[in-house]
């Protein structure tokens, strides 16, 4: 047995002091890694980040909401997950390992209650993994536009006029859930690769699109929109359009407060490095500033591309254009053939002079939803798995193929769970599409707000010190909770926000009523099942499962 | 796949399993309480029960210094037993000394060995006189090393007349045979029980060609079978860093080739594994149930799995519990 007095040590260790009168004595044994630093762990973060959304949810924000401006959402979201970045700096201390809200939620609230919501989650996230299709599918037109004008192709240009109803969105999201199920036979590490690839080539056609609007004037911009649509007075036309069809212009602070759950969408997967809890070295430290940094970068990027959209493009222009193509689709066409749904990337396609551009914003979105499809596929098998090994699924669902290595039965049955979703979301109205994801990450986060706030009194004993005095302990829990409290309360508000406008964030029709009741009740409806079918072949009580150890 | 048929038989014996502990105080305390709780005849703790770090606690002036969770703590020197608790809890070893005892520990990294040699001897001691006192004189309770456990530990378990160390032998559990091997495959880490594949296999086969034809078997193997869905953990770079892919720490297999291939040609009914934490799961390699329950131990966590065997040696149900 080698001996060492290393820094680095395993999960939950105490970390080694500067002091050599406070350091800590490790041995060589296995799990001993180097850890990662702030820039991996922010390199984590951002990638995790799905950066053209932003586009998605600008061009929902101001079609959904009449006067809406993006500044104030965007800050304000990013405040929210900074709060929320605390709370989960606690969780990660109490914590440190891989995991998330379902890994928190049992420790700290209890097992039931983990692994009802864990069962949610996977259901969720599978209905997420259509959406994603969805979005990949609605973009399907503009892709296909913007491929035909890079080749000089009206075949290709005009084959996306065909794509654009219901039944031809949800069979196209159905080849893109196909699609991500192929690529996810592959090893994890091919895998891998394939997400990192998309990453960059989203960030790349983000980094293009900033380039774009800095170097072009709004008289640029006025020009390329006549040429493109073959229409030399394009740009008034559809601002004029869109005042005789009753669009709104201007901001005001109630549309731009309505419109938070959107940015807060945006932000998601940002404080992503909780993931790797186990992993950072000085894990809270690590991944307050990770998080920190991350944030800061994005605000500052996405603040900076709305206002350069502003001064290039014109918000009474974005409203205008984003509105008509909803409320008069007709009149719209009649002046251009850009997508009223592709926002910024269209408003660079029409900027774009060479191919490659074209073709990079054409397929940025397909590209970037179908990055973060598999990374979402690959989560969703681990919480199926966590389920079955929990005997809430059948054991067979967590399978490992003996040739490839990948979980084929549970790719299996989140692919056939997803279709089934991807024609839900396309033939029956639902609502805004953004507005669900919304609000089931606003009830994730949730989660974790409440994880945070029941962590010093239900299991004070994973944060606190050994030796810390009474009063310095209590002042100290009294801070988790706090800030947990915080985070809840932030969280509930994004969840109102979402519920309070419902004409915009989703109908309550019965359809929607019952996806909601599916896909959030599905947990302890199973674990209701499960539990009965094994009581009644009188095998082992899944409660046992669950039962508190009594240390002493 | 757990049908009516199969539980038409009856249960003859209840394993519970749990593995990992690295020198957790609270979880062996539950390891033990586990017993009771979910009625196991036997009780199984696979491997890497030994702490992984020394934390120095510096008496001084009335008072002890110490360094936890990357805050420095000062308490009164009667507060040593709630310090000791503490830092104890989740695996690591206080030991109170001076600054001089300190500094020679810095520089002398055989004395450093020798007192961590001494710290998981004198706490195995302490475990076994506890399962002693707590346990049920009907329940057995097994105890095998693994990769990152010394081998003068060994020693320890086979001396002490309440814990069995069955290492690399047979042991009959009624039912079934059991046949234990902590030995791991090569880690990037060079500890205490670690050999190449091929050894491996051998010392697998030597230890199961003594099994008695047709009896059903358990193999207790610390590490798990490759690419089986236990063995799943973040690849490392040269540097033992780990390596980042498309955002995410890049997940490889690194359980046992020799370990899938006894399992294979042997199909015993269970396989209880450990040694990568975060891959809890079962899997059925053949007809054999390979299970990992995977550890927590440094959240205070028990994490095991309850077994039921039937009269044939049949394996009934299993359920992993987090405890």
């Amino acid at each position: 047995m080698t001996s060492s007095s290393e820094a680095s040590v395993p999960s939950g260790a105490a970390r080694a002091g500067t002091s050599p009168s406070t350091r800590l004595f490790v041995r060589q044994t296995s799990g001993l890694v180097r850890d990662l630093g702030i820039p991996a762990a922010t390199g984590i973060s951002l990638a995790s980040v799905a950066v053209v959304n932003t586009f998605i949810n600008f061009n929902a924000g101001l079609t959904d909401f009449a006067k809406a401006d993006m500044y104030l959402p965007l800050v304000a979201a990013a405040i929210i997950w900074l709060t929320a970045m605390f709370a989960y700096r606690y969780l990660l201390r109490a914590v440190p390992r891989a995991g998330g809200e379902y890994v928190y939620l049992s420790r700290i609230v209890s097992p039931a209650a983990g692994a009802v919501a864990g069962l949610g989650i996977a259901v969720v996230f599978t209905y997420v993994l259509s959406t994603n299709a969805h979005f990949a599918a609605q973009f399907t037109p503009f892709m296909l536009s913007g491929l035909g004008a890079a080749f000089h192709s009206t075949a290709v240009a005009n084959a996306g006029n065909h794509l654009t109803s219901n039944i031809a969105i949800a069979w196209l999201s159905v080849v893109v859930m196909l699609i991500v199920a192929a690529l996810s036979l592959f090893s994890v590490r091919v895998v891998a690769r394939i997400i990192f690839w998309l990453i960059v080539l989203q960030v790349l056609a983000f980094v293009v699109l900033i380039g774009m609007l800095a170097f072009n004037s709004h008289a640029d911009f006025t020009s390329a929109l006549a040429t493109y649509s073959q229409h030399p007075g394009a740009y008034g036309a559809i601002i004029a359009g869109a005042k005789s069809n009753g669009v709104v212009f201007g901001t005001s602070i109630a549309a731009a407060v309505a419109i938070i759950p959107f940015m807060v969408l945006n932000y998601n997967g940002v404080l992503y490095s909780y993931y790797v809890g186990g992993e950072l070295r000085r894990p809270g430290r690590t991944y307050l500033y990770a998080s920190a940094i991350s944030i800061g970068v994005l605000v500052v990027l996405w603040v900076g591309v709305w206002a350069l959209l502003r001064a290039r493009v014109g918000l009474t222009f974005m409203q205008a254009q984003a509105n008509l193509g909803v409320v008069n689709p007709d009149a719209y066409a009649k002046i251009t053939s850009l997508s009223s749904v592709s926002g910024g990337l269209g408003y660079g396609m029409i900027l774009s002079g060479d191919p490659i551009t074209k073709i990079l914003f054409a397929t940025a979105v397909p590209l970037a939803e179908i990055a973060v499809n598999l990374a979402f596929l690959t989560v969703t098998t681990r919480v199926l798995f966590a389920q079955a090994f929990d005997r809430l699924l059948p054991v067979g669902v967590a399978k490992i193929g003996e040739r490839n290595h990948a979980p084929n039965v549970a790719i299996g049955i989140v692919l056939v769970i997803g279709i089934g979703f991807c024609f839900l979301t396309s033939l029956v109205n639902l609502g805004s599409i953004v507005a669900l994801q919304s609000l089931f990450f606003a009830l994730i986060l949730l989660a974790g707000g409440i994880a945070a706030t029941m962590l010093p009194i239900r299991r004070a004993d994973l944060i606190e010190t050994p030796g810390m005095p009474e009063d310095a302990r209590k002042q100290w829990l009294r801070k988790v909770t706090l800030v947990g409290g915080v985070t809840t309360l932030l969280a509930l508000f994004t969840v109102y926000e979402l519920v309070a406008h419902s004409s915009v964030y989703g109908k309550f029709s019965w359809e929607s009523i019952l996806t909601l009741v599916i896909v959030l009740g599905a947990g302890p409806v199973i674990y209701v099942i499960a539990r009965s079918v094994r009581r009644q072949r009188n095998s082992l009580d899944l409660t046992m499962a669950m039962r508190e150890l009594p240390p002493e | 796949m757990w049908g009516r048929a199969k539980n038409a038989k009856k249960r003859a014996l209840r394993i519970y399993f749990a593995t990992d502990l690295h020198g957790s105080e609270v979880c062996f305390r539950k390891f033990l309480a586990a017993a009771r709780v979910y009625e196991a005849d036997v009780i199984i703790l696979g491997g890497d029960f030994a702490g992984k770090a020394i934390v120095p606690v510096l008496a001084a002036a009335g008072s002890l210094r110490a360094r936890v969770g990357g805050e420095d703590v000062t308490v009164p020197e009667a507060d040593w037993d709630q310090l000791a608790a503490g830092i104890g809890k989740s695996g690591l070893y206080p030991v109170r000394m001076n600054e001089a005892e300190l500094a020679r520990l810095s520089d002398d990294s055989g004395e450093l060995d020798r007192l961590f040699r001494s710290e998981i001897a004198a706490q195995m001691q302490r475990w076994c006189d506890l399962a002693a006192e707590r346990l049920d004189p009907a329940v057995r309770c097994i105890i095998t090393p693994g990769n990152d456990d010394p081998v003068d530990a060994d020693a320890v378990l086979a001396a002490h007349g309440r814990v069995e160390c069955p290492e690399l032998e047979l042991c009959d559990l009624g039912p079934v045979t059991m046949a234990s091997l902590g030995v791991v495959p090569t880690t990037p880490w060079d500890t205490e029980r670690e050999c190449t594949e091929e050894e491996l296999a051998k010392q697998i086969d030597e230890m199961l060609g003594r099994l008695p034809g047709g009896r059903p078997s358990i193999l207790n193997l610390h590490c798990p079978p490759y690419a089986s869905g236990l063995d799943d953990a973040p690849e490392l770079d040269a540097t033992l860093k780990p390596v980042i892919r498309g955002g995410r720490p890049s997940i490889v297999p690194v359980g046992s080739h020799a370990v899938r291939e006894a399992i294979k040609r042997y199909q015993p009914v269970l396989g209880l594994h450990g040694h990568i934490h975060e891959s809890r799961g079962a899997q059925k390699i053949g007809r054999t149930l390979c299970v990992n329950p995977g550890s927590d131990y440094s959240s205070g966590v028990l994490r095991g799995v309850v077994i039921d065997i039937a009269q044939d040696g049949s394996c009934l149900d299993f359920l992993l519990t987090t405890g």
